[in-house]
């Protein structure tokens, strides 16, 4: 019976590269839709130039993550990739900006993954206002599936502050390292997932070798774009087709007070054209630090953004960028 | 060298399909079918009327439509000149009346009911899902699809061309008729996607959860550690959230039930009102649209009754949707498959590892003018009806509303244990693969997908008998 069964298994394995020989016979041309590609898109985020970095910009090169716009430069654990993209970031500011994992080539046939997020933190739903305040809620508000194993707590890794919550799930064998950061007014988690702790540790040692830093980054001030005493010209920008979404997007105003840079993050074509060739006319007046002018970088909500995070929003409440 | 590879591939290979094979899909749960009644209060009769009006509402699910209503037997009245099938419940029957697509695909046997002369397409077998086919595109002039022309609207499989109660005038043959949508180029060019049937049980429920339930059970998740955005579908008209479809693309179960009557049967009514041609008909046939010939009725073909009786008055689309709101929710199995134990570790691993962030365990309904058992009742239906991008492995390049190709509802798992076919175009029997179908390039399910490889396959196992307890 087993033999049987084994060559049954055996002939399945075979069985594709017979057949890719026998496909290898030229058809007729046919112009065929990939199926890789999602041709027709929903909300997407979009950008008025393409040198700009941006946060989704991050890409995988030679086993290093690499993101510009966080100066974000980490090495890939041995034998891990990002085996596939993530979606395009949310309409709330939520980023998936990579998922590794143990790939074929991985000598330590280590189990788990580690998921690198971003939540940009103008347009967040959550009451917290800091990457440190976000992961105390994740504490609070653990299920009852979950252990805590370690209250959150500040950490240095790579020169940099971290907000660090390990818990696990019992039932499930797994654990939950999550390290948190704050750049550019966004919360960058590193989420770990593995059922060995140890494993995750190692992982976590190596991420001192990572690059963080955000030095030529402008300075990021939540609500500039949104306070009338700061602002000197506008005109609102306006599309046909309602689509009841909610439309964040980043601007980077200059040292005199004009728009550098617009990055719609989440939207359809018709609204992010009509959004960024209006804030391109926008006028601020120079933000000011120690007296200077400096670029400054704000978030703005267009559409129909539900208001949701009532109680723990703050009016405008400048924040420098964690440097 | 090679030599050497080849079978230490093949070893590895092996060991992979008797790993996949460690844990198994319990296979649709057996016994009384769990759905199907009607909720506790329409049951109890209250208020007064109401039951009658689910039994007479069930009838009308049940009943088959003929182009007329003179078929002996085939009562209803309207169908075609384009349908895919002749009564709601052919596909809405799994595992009973209101539910999914039933085990013998009712398509083929439509093809030429009472003389119909129609091709079963190569994609509708007599032992595959039932299916509605939509073109992702139209086609350009040397007959490719024109990615630069989203189409993406409902290709009715049949015409009533031949039929005993078509008119003879309504003929393919000269092509002044109607011809069946060209599936074989649009199957040559992946030009092509399929939808199933999504159950209708406990619908009434999700019709009734309110807009700000949904928002508040949205922003708890957004603490997720597991890379999951999501956000909703609207109605174009209000901006409200829509709800019901693979999409999320509809507002209410009447709408649904008025557009089901006309695309899918081709019945006119009062919320639908002309014929449906085909989305390219007008191009494809120099802008004239349906031809008179085949426009047999009266238009609306369903309509309010002018009527003594109060059920009387009442059109099909409006019984229709009474029909599946007093549909009780799927009853889940405390011991099958697999035993309490199972069951309970399945529950609580499919919280742990992340499904539930999307598969929302329950929601509460607002208060009902309806009947009590709709009002300030738990929903336990595993959906935060968000829609969430899916990748490539799922995207199907059809936009409705605000869903892109890529985006679709959370399925409500409520009655996943007696269902056969899963996923949007119904690819698969196997939860498995349904589960596995989640990670691909842009999903934002794949950190979940990822912590669900990290479980053993006893731990899978129970994940499966979970849900195949539902
Ligand atoms: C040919 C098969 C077919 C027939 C006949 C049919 N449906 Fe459906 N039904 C579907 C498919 C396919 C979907 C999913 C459509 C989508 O979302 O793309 C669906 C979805 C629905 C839904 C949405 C439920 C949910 O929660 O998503 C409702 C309601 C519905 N149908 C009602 C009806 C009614 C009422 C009738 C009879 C007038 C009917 N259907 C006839 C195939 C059919
Ligand atoms: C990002 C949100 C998300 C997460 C996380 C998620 N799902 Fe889903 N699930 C969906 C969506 C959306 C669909 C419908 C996809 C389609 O049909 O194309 C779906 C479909 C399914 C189906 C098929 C249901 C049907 O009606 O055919 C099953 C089974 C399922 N999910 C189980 C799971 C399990 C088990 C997990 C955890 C391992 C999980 N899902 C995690 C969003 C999610």
């Amino acid at each position: 019976m087993f033999r049987r069964t084994t060559q049954a298994l055996l002939f399945l394995c075979i069985l594709p590269i017979a057949r890719a020989q026998e496909s290898d016979t030229p058809t007729v041309p046919l112009r065929k839709l990939p199926t890789d590609v999602i041709l027709v898109k929903g909300a997407v985020p979009s950008a008025s130039d393409t040198s700009t970095p941006l946060p989704e910009g991050g890409v995988v090169a030679k086993d290093v993550y690499n993101n510009d716009y966080f100066g974000l430069s980490y090495a890939l654990p041995s034998g891990w990739f990002e085996k596939y993209k993530g979606p395009p970031p949310s309409d709330s500011g939520a980023y998936v900006l990579t998922l590794l994992r143990p790939g074929p080539t991985d000598k330590h046939s280590s189990r788990g993954t580690l998921l690198i997020t971003a939540q940009d933190m103008f347009f967040t739903r959550l009451p917290g206002q800091t990457a440190k305040e976000t992961i105390e809620q994740t504490k609070e508000t653990l299920q009852p599936d979950y252990k805590v194993e370690h209250a959150p707590s500040q950490v240095t890794v790579a020169n940099h502050a971290f907000t660090r919550f390990d818990y696990n799930s019992p039932v499930a064998g797994l654990h939950w390292y999550v390290l948190a950061t704050e750049v550019r007014c966004h919360t960058v988690r590193f989420v770990f997932t593995s059922p060995d702790p140890a494993l995750i540790e190692t992982l976590i040692k190596e991420m001192d070798a990572m690059k963080l830093a955000d030095a030529n980054a402008p300075l990021c001030v939540a609500g500039y774009a949104e306070a009338a005493n700061s602002i000197t010209y506008k005109v609102d920008p306006t599309w046909t087709e309602q689509k009841y979404n909610a439309i964040p997007v980043r601007i980077i105003i200059d040292k005199a007070g004009k728009v550098r840079h617009v990055h719609v993050i989440s939207a359809f074509p018709a609204q992010a054209k009509a959004i960024t060739d209006a804030l391109m006319t926008w006028r601020f007046r120079p933000y000011l630090r120690d007296g200077q002018p400096v670029d400054v970088e704000t978030g703005i909500m267009f559409g129909s953004a539900p208001r949701a995070k009532a109680s723990a929003a703050t009016s405008v409440n400048a924040r420098r960028s964690s440097d | 060298m090679t030599r050497r590879v080849i079978p230490l591939a093949l070893f590895l290979s092996l060991l992979f399909v008797l790993q996949a094979f460690a844990q198994v899909d319990p296979g649709v749960r057996g016994g009384a079918a769990g759905a199907g009644a009607a909720l506790a209060s329409v049951a109890a009769n209250n208020p007064v009327t109401i039951l009658n009006f689910f039994n007479d509402a069930k009838a009308r699910f049940t009943e088959i439509d003929s182009v007329s209503g003179t078929v002996a037997g085939e009562d209803g009245f309207g169908l075609g000149p384009r349908y895919n099938s002749r009564s709601c419940v052919a596909c809405h029957a799994q595992p009973a009346v209101g539910g999914s697509a039933p085990a013998v695909n009712p398509q083929v046997a439509d093809a030429t009911a009472d003389g119909a002369r129609n091709t079963v397409p190569s994609f509708i077998t007599s032992t595959g899902p039932v299916r509605e086919a939509r073109f992702p595109f139209f086609f350009d002039q040397f007959g490719f699809p024109d990615t630069n022309r989203p189409n993406g609207g409902v290709e009715d499989l049949y015409t009533i061309v031949g039929r005993v109660d078509a008119p003879a005038s309504c003929t393919s043959a000269s092509g002044t008729g109607i011809p069946q949508p060209g599936f074989t180029a649009a199957i040559n060019t992946g030009n092509i996607i399929f939808r199933i049937p999504t159950p209708t049980f406990g619908s009434g429920l999700m019709e009734n959860i309110d807009d700000s339930t949904l928002l508040v059970n949205f922003n708890n998740q957004q603490n997720n550690n597991v890379g999951v955005g999501g956000t909703f579908n609207h109605n174009g008209n209000d901006g409200t959230i829509s709800r019901f479809g693979w999409k999320a693309q509809n507002k209410s179960l009447e709408i649904f039930a008025g557009e089901a009557y006309n695309v899918e049967m081709g019945v006119s009514n009062e919320l639908f009102t002309q014929e449906r041609p085909l989305p390219g008909e007008d191009q494809n046939l120099g802008n004239t649209g349906l031809p008179a010939a085949c426009r047999v009725n009266p238009t609306p073909e369903d309509h309010t009754n002018f009527n003594t009786t109060a059920i009387g008055t009442l059109s099909d689309t409006v019984q229709f949707a009474m029909f599946m709101r007093f549909l009780a929710p799927p009853t889940p199995s405390t011991t099958v498959p697999g035993g309490a134990t199972s069951i309970a570790n399945g529950r609580s691993l499919f919280n742990a590892i992340g499904c539930a962030v999307c598969h929302t365990a329950s929601l509460t309904t607002s208060p009902s003018r309806f009947t009590p058992s709709l009002g300030n009742a738990t929903a336990n239906l595993f959906s935060d009806i968000e829609i969430h991008h899916m990748g490539t492995g799922l995207n199907d390049n059809v936009s409705q509303g605000g869903a892109g190709g890529d985006q679709f509802r959370t399925a409500p798992l409520w009655g996943l244990g007696q269902r056969i076919f899963f996923l949007h175009d119904g690819r698969t029997k196997n939860l498995v693969t349904a589960i596995l179908a989640h990670d691909s390039s842009g999903s934002e399910a794949n950190a979940v997908e990822n912590n669900y490889d990290l479980l053993s396959a006893s731990q899978k196992q129970d994940v499966l008998n979970f849900l195949r307890s539902l």
